[in-house]
């Protein structure tokens, strides 16, 4: 028998759960996001927690106001975000950073994913282009690479990454369904222990090697979505 | 008498003007999602979503049933030809040069073309770029488009940008709903005007100085016909008809006859272009292994160009042969002095492939350090332990073995042949993609893809009749 890396309970699956630590969402929408998990991380006792996650323009509904809870129940330290809520509205991030609670750090997509695919890949840091001239190059080391000028960005690690995909096998493979992909492979391997919350759990063989999107190599639990 | 400044639907209409069959778009949030509202289907553009979706045209049938999102979270469908990524992957395709045009909304934009995108006065000093940066950086052209004006009145065109910016001196035109301006080193060029404007009145409503175009004229709407362009090749000499000597080509195949276009690599053959470099795995070394060859027969690999005096140079991992009494032709070509070799690690040349595919100029990785591999090489130690800097690798050409594509070079694969062939794809100038079968847009699963079309340019068919051996 190979062994099983399927949870039954949501909150079980964050048994290790503890201060301090980093913990990414994937997604952009309530559909994309691992709505249980980070509902039942509410119910952890962890503070001091740093979360990574991206909003969307459009991105409401209930995630959100998990991410909200999460905040005002007082276990958030620090937010990574490209963008951290969706401007305009009500949002509980940014009334505790607008009243010094928590801290925001703002990092644009691409240097977001980058930094966690280097993370993941055991890669020391890149030169990229992007954050050229803008305020993102503040203090960080530039470099002249055949001609043209790049700026170094760090890798970021995290301690738990928490994402949603469509179907898992008992190993951990993992596919998505449309936009769910976004941002869950890369977090996936940027994690210690990477989390994943399904719609469907099948058995060995039954997902299509070539289709897999994140290897289970990545994936240490997965769980079933309550509907 | 009021003058009407132009719709939304207009301004889109004058946008699309700018895009041919083939080309690709990436775009913002805002009015340039109607651009995928309200292009022609037939007119062979190529929409990209920050979400990750490349090639979907906008609205929703209700269900939801793809489960794709456009910028704003809105449902949008994939069309057929259609191919999803995640999000990394799509910065890289972004940062890596390999989307035509961005198009974005933003709030200001200054002479300069460099444009604030979120930072509003609703964000109250959070400055939240989601993805503007990397829309506007590795696009050939970024187009912005925008009200000329913002509601209280006031010029959204100005000197200089009030607040921070997310794209510096990124946008190349801006089309407006009273005008069309060009940027160039010398300012900003009024070009075009909504029908019944004057000079003077599009210049009476900018906060900039304008030079006017002496052929300005005014805006049409109307979209062009063009057909969608198909990447197909008739041959595999037409598909490498222009590699000129000297060029850099990537081919794939990791050791074995697996993943390796041989098709291709007769044609290069053929062809005959002289002093190539070639990237790759091994440099050849199918053709004295063997690798399930049937007996009396050799295979096609890279020897057959080194054996035709083509190539001057190797950048590759394994280039010797396992057997010392069986020598691989680059191996006696390099102890003759005919070539010249640069040795990169296994997992170092794929992560240099990416890296020049990806838009990414260099990375430290701790492969090699404390080897020959780190010799001469810049090194830092991070957290204690010694890593290499390693530049990206491009090419002129990659010929790539598929198993599928259809025929706007989107690719499958098939087993262990994928090897190379996915991270070269992006990093040439120029690919070349040799498959069994081609398929009309839309018999691919869009999930399943594992090449975009995106970073194809030709697909040819391998012969039915065609053999890896000879």
């Amino acid at each position: 028998m190979s062994p099983t890396k399927v949870y039954t309970s949501l909150m079980d699956t964050l048994f290790d759960m503890r201060d301090k630590v980093t913990v990414l969402i994937s997604g952009v929408n309530s559909g994309s996001m691992p709505s249980g998990l980070i509902n039942a991380l509410k119910d952890c006792n962890a503070k001091e927690l740093t979360l990574v996650y991206s909003a969307d323009v459009g991105g409401r509904g209930e995630a959100y106001r998990v991410i909200d809870s999460l905040v005002e129940l007082g276990m958030v330290s620090r937010v990574i975000s490209p963008m951290p809520f969706v401007l305009g509205e009500e949002s509980a991030v940014r009334k505790a950073w607008e009243s010094g609670d928590i801290e925001i750090d703002i990092q644009p997509m691409g240097i977001l994913s980058e930094r966690l695919r280097s993370g993941g890949a055991g890669i020391g840091g890149v030169f990229l282009p992007t954050s050229l001239g803008t305020r993102f190059e503040e203090n960080k080391e530039k470099r002249l690479i055949e001609g043209k000028e790049y700026v170094f960005e760090r890798p970021l690690n995290a301690d738990f990454a928490l994402i949603k995909a469509q179907k898992s096998d008992t190993l951990g493979n993992l596919t998505y369904k449309g936009f769910g992909r976004n941002w869950g492979p890369v977090m996936a391997m940027a994690s210690s222990v990477c989390i994943a919350e399904v719609d469907e759990i099948c058995e060995l063989g039954e997902l299509d090697p070539e289709k897999v999107i994140t290897q289970g190599i990545f994936v240490n639990r997965v769980v079933r979505a309550e509907s | 008498m009021a003058l009407n400044k132009l719709t939304v639907n207009e301004i889109v209409g004058r946008t699309l003007r700018e895009f041919h069959s083939g080309q690709t778009i990436v775009l913002g949030t805002g009015i340039p999602e109607q651009l995928a509202v309200l292009s022609d289907p037939a007119a062979g553009f190529q929409f990209i979503s920050e979400n990750g979706v490349n090639g979907y045209i906008s609205g929703s049938d209700g269900t939801d049933d793809f489960g794709l999102l456009n910028s704003t979270n809105g449902t949008v469908l994939g069309c057929p030809g259609s191919s999803v990524v995640s999000t990394e992957e799509l910065a890289a395709m972004l940062r890596g040069g390999h989307v035509d045009f961005a198009v974005v909304e933003p709030s200001q934009i200054d002479i300069n073309g460099s444009f604030t995108h979120w930072t509003t006065d609703k964000s109250n000093g959070i400055f939240a770029p989601g993805s503007a940066l990397d829309l506007t950086h590795g696009c050939k052209r970024t187009i912005a488009i925008m009200p000329h004006q913002n509601s209280q009145g006031d010029s959204n065109i100005v000197q200089k940008c009030d607040g921070m910016v997310d794209g510096v001196s990124s946008v190349s035109m801006i089309v407006t709903d009273i005008a069309v301006l060009t940027v160039s080193d010398d300012g900003l060029k009024l070009d075009e005007v909504a029908p019944g404007w004057s000079v003077e009145d599009v210049r009476a409503m900018t906060g900039a100085p304008l030079m006017i175009n002496e052929n300005v004229k005014e805006i049409e709407f109307s979209q062009l016909a063009e057909s969608i362009k198909s990447k197909v090749c008739e041959s595999g000499l037409d598909a490498v008809r222009d590699i000129v000597d000297g060029s850099a080509v990537m081919i794939d195949g990791f050791a074995g006859p697996g993943g390796m276009a041989h098709y291709l690599l007769v044609a290069l053959r053929d062809h005959g272009a002289k002093e190539l470099t070639i990237i790759s795995n091994t440099a050849g070394i199918a053709r004295v292994v063997n690798f399930g060859t049937p007996p009396g027969r050799l295979a096609i690999d890279h020897s057959i160009l080194i054996e035709n005096n083509q190539v001057r140079k190797a950048i590759a991992s394994y280039p010797v042969s396992p057997s010392a009494s069986r020598p691989s032709a680059f191996e006696i070509a390099y102890k003759q002095g005919d070539v010249e070799l640069e040795l990169v690690p296994q997992g170092t040349l794929a992560e240099r492939l990416r890296a020049g595919g990806a838009g990414i100029g260099a990375f430290y990785t701790p492969t090699g350090a404390g080897t020959r591999i780190g010799e001469g090489k810049d090194s830092k130690i991070i957290d204690g332990k010694e890593f290499l800097l390693e530049t990206g690798i491009r090419a002129d050409y990659a010929l790539i073995r598929g198993y599928k594509a259809d025929t706007l070079g989107n690719v499958i694969y098939k087993g262990t042949s994928r090897n190379f062939n996915s991270v070269m794809a992006p990093a040439a100038n120029i690919t070349i993609v040799e498959v069994d079968e081609i398929v009309e847009p839309g018999e691919l699963d869009p999930e399943s893809i594992v090449t975009p079309g995106i970073y194809v340019n030709r697909v040819v068919k391998r012969p039915e009749d065609f053999s890896g051996y000879e």
